[in-house]
């Protein structure tokens, strides 16, 4: 039985605004799902509908199997992590956990072993008498973690809650609540708009756009085998150029003919590869899959160089090439080959 | 007749059940509370309307729901028979001083609240509060016993003094969140700019400063015409003010019409001058989340 | 801090600060002075405590001081009894409630007098009330309704008057709470009773505190609304004080019934803030 599902979610604003549409989910017991997208397309409006504190204009939620379409959120088995933390000023640390058992009439003992296993998860036991406003950010927001946990919820839900945090912080707290997750087995539901970050913690991840969803995948999958444009774009970097399929995995590009090992799907519309996936090969080479062009600019990055390179196209704009060792100046003449198996075909955004 | 579901467009996607618990709950509250602010507000002020407007050759009388006839009458009788112009004169030149004099007492003493740090600032700015928490009965004629004492025998002097003290926790209060909105960031822009001081206190001090002195001008200049315990029992009966003739009708000798001119007299500026000071609110929020950002 | 500085310091505060301690100073002293018979206007000055006898041990000082601690208390916790719900209501904006605010807030800027003249209008014998009800039915001739022996006038006029006040107060606290805090409420199962009890009424303990304090201040020294809508079998303090005063010119005891009216306000002020901060601590859990 799936810890969390919604089916066929949509979301329509008083003012009229759709801020999502026919959003699908399923979340396994245990799962740690990422939900990854730019600013605006609707991911903490999802959280907050799967929540409950929005009324889905359409579809269907179930936790743990029941069906929780109507109910509001103090009746919801799920727990959320804001991303201010809105831990209650007024209760100290040890008050703030013990609020949800509270309110649900857990007995005292319990709340207690709770409480006091909690506080030692999260590493307060020292502070648990303290008022929020005494607390680093990073000890309030694992306050706010434990307080969600407390419920012994089935998902919990955290809305960007490292975007407070500075780096440093950010990655050690990432890994405590990755640790946690593992230890405890809560499943989670995770929003950000950090692609490495999603990468890094995620069972899976969700990449969303203009209210919708574009793939769900490892994050390998999502990284390897991007299904759109959008995704492809989004998830690391990736060049994309349009193409003409002449079939048997032959296809025309503003580069010229390329051959790609997997021949593309119906609906694809640009051919799609990764910067760092590409070989230089000497100028004069001439062999399948290689393009020519000139170094327009170039960027020391420590473990690879970044190269723009113009190609014969000037209307395409300039192919990203991550090239380790030595790199090529600027003006420079460059050839580098694609590997067959390095092209993938990407759906366009929209479709 | 055909049902209409028959013909018109299915539409299963409508939002149908949030747009309807929003007309039952809210707007059923919002209709509540709007007949109540009828009863409020508009009985009482339209009845005292009609009161001031009633022609005294009639009489309104059960059961008669309006004034069988209407006219200006009282108006002008009030204003030729009673000492309401002599009052409407002390009234509106007090509160005015009383405003500035209150403006230019509060303002150092605010600067220090909103620029410094001093230690017992915080007992210091619960002190100010003190006019506030004795009653206003009590401070009235003890007051009125110190002036006798100390031989102060000017009713305006008397009654100055007493109001700027009396208000001078509003005005303190309104210019410490005015001080404390100038953006220091910009005196050293402008001096940095080679800004001269008079420059300096027009692009720094004074767009943060104005609100508040505004406001605090208005809130002064309506309290003072409307208080009526100090210039009661200062002021009566030589210096007479518009609460002091309200409070007259009202009590030995009640004329129901004449009360209800000069309660209009009393309560119309204040209105106007309150639409003007929640305009001038508004347009205040802009400074104070220029600070904050 | 140097010697400078304290010196700043000091001259800025003297023309606000400096005066308003001078000036309650003063009345506070001569109050209390005159109570004990110093600082008399006229004929000798020498300390006693006749005043305070005769006046604690007359039966009409006892009356005023428990009719003024009732309405005042009766005041303060109906105007926070009534502002509350609304604060809250009015957390968040809605269509119209700017409109339904200021129409709430609007009595806060008519005087008291004006207010007792209105109100004085509508309840007269002949006033629309009395029309209201015989027109539905509810009685068959006028009810006299005028300075009721309960107070009850000079009570709905202290609510008319203050509860805007209190209105004021909470809907700034509520307001201050963060959306986010009363979402994680809900969220970890706190209903509206819940949410208001362990949550909001503990954040805005300190503007509800102060509303209690103004509001009972005010109508522990009302004159005007006593004097106009007020029952007459019994006066309110400072009815007394005036009263003592004026007719008989018996500053003395006029000065111990002012001293007894600031230890009224003083006395009851504090607490009420206190049993509410007590009652939000009982009520925390
Ligand atoms: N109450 C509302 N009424 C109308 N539109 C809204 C409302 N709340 C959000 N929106 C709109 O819905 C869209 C999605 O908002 P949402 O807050 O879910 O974005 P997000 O993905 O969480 O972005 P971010 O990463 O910046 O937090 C936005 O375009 C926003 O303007
Ligand atoms: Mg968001």
């Amino acid at each position: 039985m799936a810890s969390l599902a919604a089916k066929g979610i949509s979301k329509v604003f008083e003012d009229g605004f759709q801020a999502l549409t026919d959003i699908d989910l399923v979340v396994e017991p245990g799962e740690f799902v990422t939900l990854l997208g730019p600013s605006g397309c609707g991911k903490t409006t999802l959280l907050k509908t799967l929540a409950g504190f929005y009324d889905a204009t359409t579809g269907r939620i179930e936790i743990g199997g029941t069906d929780v379409t109507a109910a509001p959120p103090e009746k919801r088995d799920t727990a959320m992590c804001f991303q201010s933390y809105a831990l209650f000023p007024h209760l100290t640390v040890a008050e703030n956990i013990d609020f949800g058992p509270r309110q649900a009439g857990v007995p005292k003992a319990e709340r207690r072993a709770r409480l006091e296993s909690l506080l030692r998860q999260v590493d307060l036991e020292a502070h648990r008498d303290k008022l929020p406003n005494r607390l680093s950010g990073g000890q309030q927001q694992r306050v706010a973690l434990a307080r969600a946990l407390a419920m012994r919820p089935a998902v919990v839900l955290f809305d960007e809650p490292l975007s407070n945090l500075d780096a440093k912080l950010r990655e050690q707290v990432r890994r405590e609540i990755r640790a946690l997750q593992k230890e405890i087995g809560f499943t989670a539901i995770y929003v950000t708009h950090d692609q490495s970050e999603a990468l890094a913690m995620s069972d899976r991840v969700v990449v969303m756009q203009g209210g919708r969803i574009d793939q769900v995948g490892r994050p390998e999958e999502i990284y390897a085998r991007p299904e759109t444009a959008f995704v492809a774009d989004f998830i690391g970097a990736a060049n994309l150029v349009p193409f003409e399929d002449l079939g048997g995995g032959r296809v025309k590009t503003p580069l010229g003919e390329l051959r790609a090992a997997v021949p593309p799907a119906g609906n694809a519309s640009f051919i799609c590869w990764r910067p760092e996936d590409v070989e230089l090969v000497e100028a004069g080479a001439a062999s399948e899959n290689v393009i020519r062009g000139v170094v327009r600019d170039r960027a020391y990055q420590g473990a690879h160089t970044e190269l723009h390179v113009a190609t014969g196209d000037a209307d395409l704009g300039l192919q990203r090439l991550h090239v380790a060792g030595a790199a090529p100046a600027e003006g420079a003449e460059v050839a580098f080959r694609l590997g067959a198996d390095q092209i993938r075909f990407v759906r366009s955004a929209l479709a | 007749m055909v049902s209409l579901s028959d013909t018109a467009p299915v539409a299963p996607r409508r939002p149908r059940r949030p747009a309807f618990r929003r007309f039952t709950i809210s707007n059923m509250l919002i209709a509540i509370l709007l007949l109540v602010c009828v009863i409020w507000l508009v009985v009482p002020f339209g009845m005292a309307v009609l009161w001031s407007l009633l022609d005294p050759s009639v009489r309104w009388e059960y059961p008669d729901v309006l004034p069988p006839a209407l006219s200006f009458a009282r108006w002008i009788e009030v204003w030729n028979t009673t000492s309401l112009p002599m009052a409407l004169r002390n009234s509106y030149i007090l509160a005015p001083t009383v405003a500035v004099t209150t403006l230019i007492l509060a303002s150092p003493t605010a600067y220090a609240f909103a620029r410094h740090d001093f230690p017992g600032k915080g007992a210091a700015q619960v002190l100010t509060l003190l006019p506030l928490v004795i009653p206003g009965f009590v401070l009235a004629i003890f007051f009125s016993a110190l002036i006798f004492s100390l031989g102060i025998y000017s009713r305006f002097l008397s009654i100055l003094l007493a109001h700027s003290v009396l208000f001078l926790p509003y005005a303190i209060r309104l210019m410490t969140v005015a001080f404390s909105n100038v953006r220091l960031d910009l005196v050293d822009a402008a001096r940095d700019l080679g800004a001269s001081p008079w420059a300096r206190f027009r692009v720094a001090y004074w767009p943060a400063l104005a609100p508040g002195i505004l406001a605090s001008l208005i809130i002064v200049f309506i309290q003072s015409i409307e208080e009526f315990a100090v210039a009661f029992v200062v002021g009566a009966p030589n210096f007479t003010t518009i609460p002091s003739i309200l409070y007259s009708y009202l009590g030995y000798n009640f004329v129901r019409p004449n009360a209800a001119v000069v309660s209009l007299v009393l309560v119309i500026p204040n209105v106007l001058l309150m639409l003007g000071l929640e305009r001038l609110l508004k347009s205040a929020n802009p400074a104070q989340t220029g600070v904050k950002g | 801090m140097t010697l400078r500085r304290t010196l700043t310091i000091a001259a800025l505060l003297t023309p606000g600060l400096g005066l308003i301690l001078v000036m309650v100073g003063s009345v506070f002293y001569i109050a209390v002075a005159q109570s004990f018979g110093y600082y008399n206007l006229s004929g000798e000055s020498a300390f006693s405590l006749d005043h305070w006898r005769d006046v604690l041990g007359s039966k009409q000082f006892g009356r005023s001081l428990g009719y003024s601690a009732y309405i005042a208390i009766i005041s303060a916790l109906g105007s926070i009894a009534i502002a509350y719900p609304l604060a809250i209501w009015m957390r968040k904006p809605f269509r119209g409630s700017l409109v339904v605010g200021s129409l709430l807030k609007a009595p806060l800027f008519v005087p008291g007098l004006v207010a007792a003249f209105l109100f004085l209008n509508v309840i007269a014998y002949h006033g629309v009330l009395n029309q209201f009800l015989i027109w539905t039915g509810l009685t068959d001739a006028p009810i006299r309704f005028q300075n009721d022996r309960n107070g009850f006038g000079v009570i709905f006029l202290q609510l008319w008057k203050n509860m805007p006040l209190a209105l004021l107060l909470l809907t700034g606290a509520v307001q201050g709470i963060s959306d986010e805090v009363v979402d994680a409420a809900r969220d970890l199962g706190a209903g509206p009773l819940a949410r208001f009890r362990k949550v909001i009424a503990p954040l805005t303990v300190q503007a509800m505190q102060a509303a209690l304090i103004i509001i009972f201040i005010g109508a522990a020294g009302d004159f005007a609304f006593q004097v106009t809508a007020g029952p007459t079998n019994v006066q309110s303090m400072a009815q007394y004080m005036v009263f003592l005063k004026t007719s008989f010119g018996r500053w003395n005891q006029a000065a111990v019934v002012g001293v007894s009216l600031m230890g009224l306000a003083l006395v009851g002020a504090l607490g009420l803030a206190g049993l509410a901060r007590l009652t939000l601590r009982g009520l925390k859990w």
